[in-house]
């Protein structure tokens, strides 16, 4: 019964999405106003009969009907409910449902909330999103649909079809149960839960600046209303895909065991170039909105950012990044692939016919090498120079070898450590200089004076360092670039706070709420660059001066890394877990100067029931503000089991990477947060005024 | 009875320097990582030797065990490496025209892309600065033409 409610709500969602396309189009062409309604009104169906199929398909895999397929590949009676509801976007079918079902969420809520305000572009807007959904309902309707059923037909042949073949017999249900195969082991962990539904969003949320774009080219509205109707969404969707990357991070640091966070693999990459377009849109986006410059600029760049989200989710579900040709055998690589290009030709199309119409003529030009407008180019130069290595290291050297030279190459973490610093260093070096600048023009001098308390603390902390004892120079230079964004934020926003206190004669935490308040945009602006400052200065730390060893230890002997102590207490070998899984766990002391600090148990998960990679490794972290003892249990002797093999990381100031991730976090949400335009004291002046004026009124009829 | 002591003192002598050179041939595994961390797993997709779990990296790295004993140097186990498996065992190819298309080429593309950007800056500057001198204000406009004219009735 779940099969069929959950394959009815996608045929139909496919259905009314397509019409969706059609009636907006069409409405919007003969200037009807009620084919335009029908038209959002199928978009808001389709996102019902969405949410009826994830309710469906979430149900089955609770309830355990491993007749249908995807309950059966993702889920097992041993499984923990938690994982039950993780098991939702666990495999190729069910996740690009869930991704379907979040954009016609997002591109629902836009219709709600922009349909009167920015009426004049809604109709094409509603057009393109489901232009997109109507793609994702069609692939995973005809291509990896989530509901196909498990049957038994000409007496044994065992098939999966979506419709009930002749003659055919549901299998037996505790049979089913036996094989089921359970969650890839990979993502039976807590990370798992949160990080794809915050990259979905990321990725998905991003369709709604480009539907705004698209429909201010198509209509001809090329007005700054595209901007302001998809700003707050762009921001949005940036805030998603930071936390998506940030977890995912935590996540590689926990259960792949390598002792990192970021491995410049191609998957990551393919997550990480939307949000280095994005970023660079959201800079530039301010230019187009204050000074009416790089219009152009501004399509290509929120094109791009949604044209690299659809390479990401082909280039990942693919398997384009296992082997550059397996798209090609991929069901759904050759329709994601065509759509992806027809998509990006469409879009640069658009924006040419009408850049060549002249409607995309900025309203001013640059002025000066030090205004803001011209640095936050620069800016954008650096972020598309950090595209394009990364894009060429993680996919485009690998095709191009193996198309043309028939060879494979694996371009790894030492091609990107070598390509990436100086690009990011000079992003860190605009993101110090640039906020000080004005728009316009800035004198040199004027920058220089605005620099000054800056650059002293920055000399003063790079004193500080030295003096203890750091004396790497690389490091002192990464620290001062990275540490210079930093003060900068901070300055600017005390300089600020205290104007305030003196002007207003607040306190210091009144005045910086009320800064907040007034410019939530300028001052979450600052905070996000905190919070990178922060993160930087913890990638800099965790890899300069990353410690390992791998030992191996009898029980009761220790190895010592760094100053600390660790000694290997216990081994318990083969313990059997409530969900089936099979563990050996190792019991190690940390110790420092001689005292015990913390107790660890780093232990190896085997997965009797997965298939391929069917192990993880746990690791055991004691964490504090200055690094991370991180060991991992690499290895032990099998007949003695006295023997063990650990391998130790000294991860300096890598707890900065997640405490800054969670500044920026803050800093964007303070960004998002709607601007006060009346401040509460005026707006209560208003208020009782009006109240007068009112009674007045009434007292004289 | 003291021929045999002095034979088995000799050979005492001889053996013990023996068996302390075999302690310090012995290959840490921190020296095995250090090499391992430089190569690719030949089979998996885009994981370091030194992080593989599988059971054929766990014998690979052993290899690189037995190589390091044998004596060979981290650059001849590298290259060992990439000879057997080709470039996908290093991060960056060895061979000089992958290294050329892998390392030089994104630069490449991002000299082109400022340059075109450059130009193309250039070209609205000149633009512009033609577009300020033609902007006139009526008023201006209004005086310029008097002045024309008084010119050429003047002349």
């Amino acid at each position: 019964m779940l099969a069929e409610i959950g394959l009815f709500a996608l045929a139909f969602a496919f259905a009314s999405s397509l019409y969706a396309i059609g009636a907006s189009v069409f409405g919007e062409w003969r200037h009807s106003e009620k084919i335009v309604l029908t038209g959002r009104n199928a978009a808001l169906l389709t996102f019902m009969l969405l949410l009826l199929a994830i309710i469906a398909l979430q149900i089955a895999i609770l309830s355990e009907d491993y007749q249908i397929a995807y309950v059966w590949s993702v889920s097992s009676p041993q499984m923990p409910t938690f994982f039950r509801w993780t098991a939702l976007w666990g495999s190729q079918a069910g996740s690009l449902l869930f991704w379907s079902f979040l954009m016609a969420a997002f591109s629902a809520t836009a219709l709600i909330l922009n349909w009167k305000s920015h009426r004049r572009l809604m109709p094409y807007a509603t057009a393109y999103m489901m232009a997109v959904v109507a793609f994702f309902v069609g692939i995973t309707l005809f291509y990896e649909n989530p509901f196909e059923r498990w049957w038994i037909v000409d007496g044994n042949e065992v098939v999966r079809t979506a419709l009930i073949p002749a003659n055919a017999v549901a299998p037996d249900a505790n049979r089913l149960a036996e094989t089921a195969k359970g969650l890839n082991p990979l993502l039976r962990h807590f990370g798992m839960a949160i990080h794809p539904p915050m990259l979905y969003l990321g990725f998905v949320g991003f369709i709604i600046p480009f539907a705004f774009a698209m429909s201010a080219l198509a209509s001809g509205d090329l007005s700054t209303n595209w901007i302001k109707a998809s700003r707050r969404w762009a921001l949005v969707a940036w805030l998603f895909l930071s936390l998506g990357l940030i977890l995912g991070g935590r996540w590689a640091y926990d259960v792949l065991g390598w002792g990192g966070y970021w491995g410049w693999d191609p998957v990551e990459n393919a997550a990480f170039l939307p949000w280095l377009i994005g970023t660079a849109y959201l800079h530039s986006v301010m230019i187009q909105e204050k000074r009416g410059m790089l219009k152009t600029w501004n399509m290509f760049l929120v094109i791009g950012t949604f044209s690299a989200v659809i390479f990401a989710t082909f280039a990942t579900r693919s398997g384009l990044v296992d082997s550059v040709h397996s798209f090609a055998r991929s069901e759904i690589g050759f329709p994601m692939f065509f759509f992806w290009f027809t998509l990006t030709v469409i879009s640069v199309g658009l924006i040419l016919w009408r850049r060549n119409q002249g409607r995309l003529r900025d309203d001013h030009h640059f002025k000066g090498w030090l205004s803001r407008e011209m640095l936050f180019v620069i800016n954008n130069v650096v972020f598309l120079a950090l595209f394009v290595v990364i894009f060429w290291g993680s996919f485009g050297a690998p095709i191009v070898s193996e198309l043309f030279l028939d060879t494979d190459i694996t371009i790894g973490t030492d091609y990107f450590m070598r390509v990436t610093p100086p690009l990011f260093a000079v992003l860190f070096v605009l993101m110090g200089i640039a906020p000080l600048s004005a728009w316009g023009t800035t004198s040199l001098s004027r920058m220089g004076q605005a620099l000054l308390i800056p650059m002293t603390l920055t000399g003063v902390t790079v004193a500080f360092l030295y003096s203890t004892g750091m004396n790497t120079p690389v490091a002192l230079l990464g620290y001062a670039i990275v540490s210079l964004a930093g003060w900068v934020a901070i300055v600017e926003t005390l300089r600020a706070m205290m104007a305030r206190v003196r002007t207003h004669g607040e306190n210091p935490i009144q005045a910086l709420f009320s800064l907040i308040r007034r410019n939530p945009r300028r001052y979450g602006g600052y905070l996000t660059h905190l919070g990178v400052t922060i993160i930087g200065i913890g990638i800099i730390g965790s890899t300069l001066f990353q410690v390992e060893t791998q030992q191996t230890l009898a029980q009761g002997e220790s190895l010592y890394i760094s100053g600390y102590e660790m000694r290997f207490d216990n081994l318990r070998a083969r313990q059997i877990s409530s969900d089936g899984r099979i563990m050996d766990i190792a019991d190690v002391t940390v110790l420092k100067d001689g005292r015990e600090i913390a107790t660890l148990h780093p232990r190896r998960d085997f997965f009797p029931e997965g298939d391929g990679m069917n192990s993880m490794t746990i690791a055991g972290a004691h964490s504090t503000i200055e690094n991370d003892f991180y060991v991992l249990l690499v290895d032990w002797e099998t007949i003695d089991q006295q023997s063990v093999t650990f391998k130790v990381y000294i991860n300096p100031l890598i707890n900065l990477v997640w405490w800054g991730g969670l500044v920026l976090i803050l800093g964007t949400l303070f960004s998002i947060y709607p601007k006060e335009t009346v401040s509460v004291r005026v707006r209560q002046k208003l208020i009782k005024q009006s109240g007068n004026t009112l009674a007045l009124e009434g007292a004289s009829s | 009875m003291i021929k045999t002591v002095t034979t088995m003192l000799l050979l005492l002598i001889l053996i013990l320097p023996l068996a302390a050179q075999e302690d310090d041939d012995v290959v840490t595994d921190d020296e095995v990582n250090a090499v391992a961390r430089q190569l690719y797993c030949p089979v998996c997709e885009n994981i370091p030797l030194d992080a593989c779990g599988t059971a054929a990296c766990e014998d690979w790295r052993y290899e690189i065990r037995l190589q390091l004993e044998a004596g060979m140097t981290e650059e001849q186990i590298i290259d060992d490496f990439v000879t057997r498996f080709g470039d996908r065992v290093v991060g960056t190819p060895k061979d000089p025209l992958l290294r050329v298309i892998s390392v030089v080429t994104p630069w490449v593309m991002i000299a082109l892309g400022v340059f075109w950007g450059w130009r193309m800056f250039q070209r609205r500057m000149t633009t512009n600065a033609v577009e300020d001198v033609q902007q006139v204000s009526s008023d201006e406009h209004s005086h310029y033409q008097d002045l024309l004219e008084q010119d050429i009735a003047g002349g």
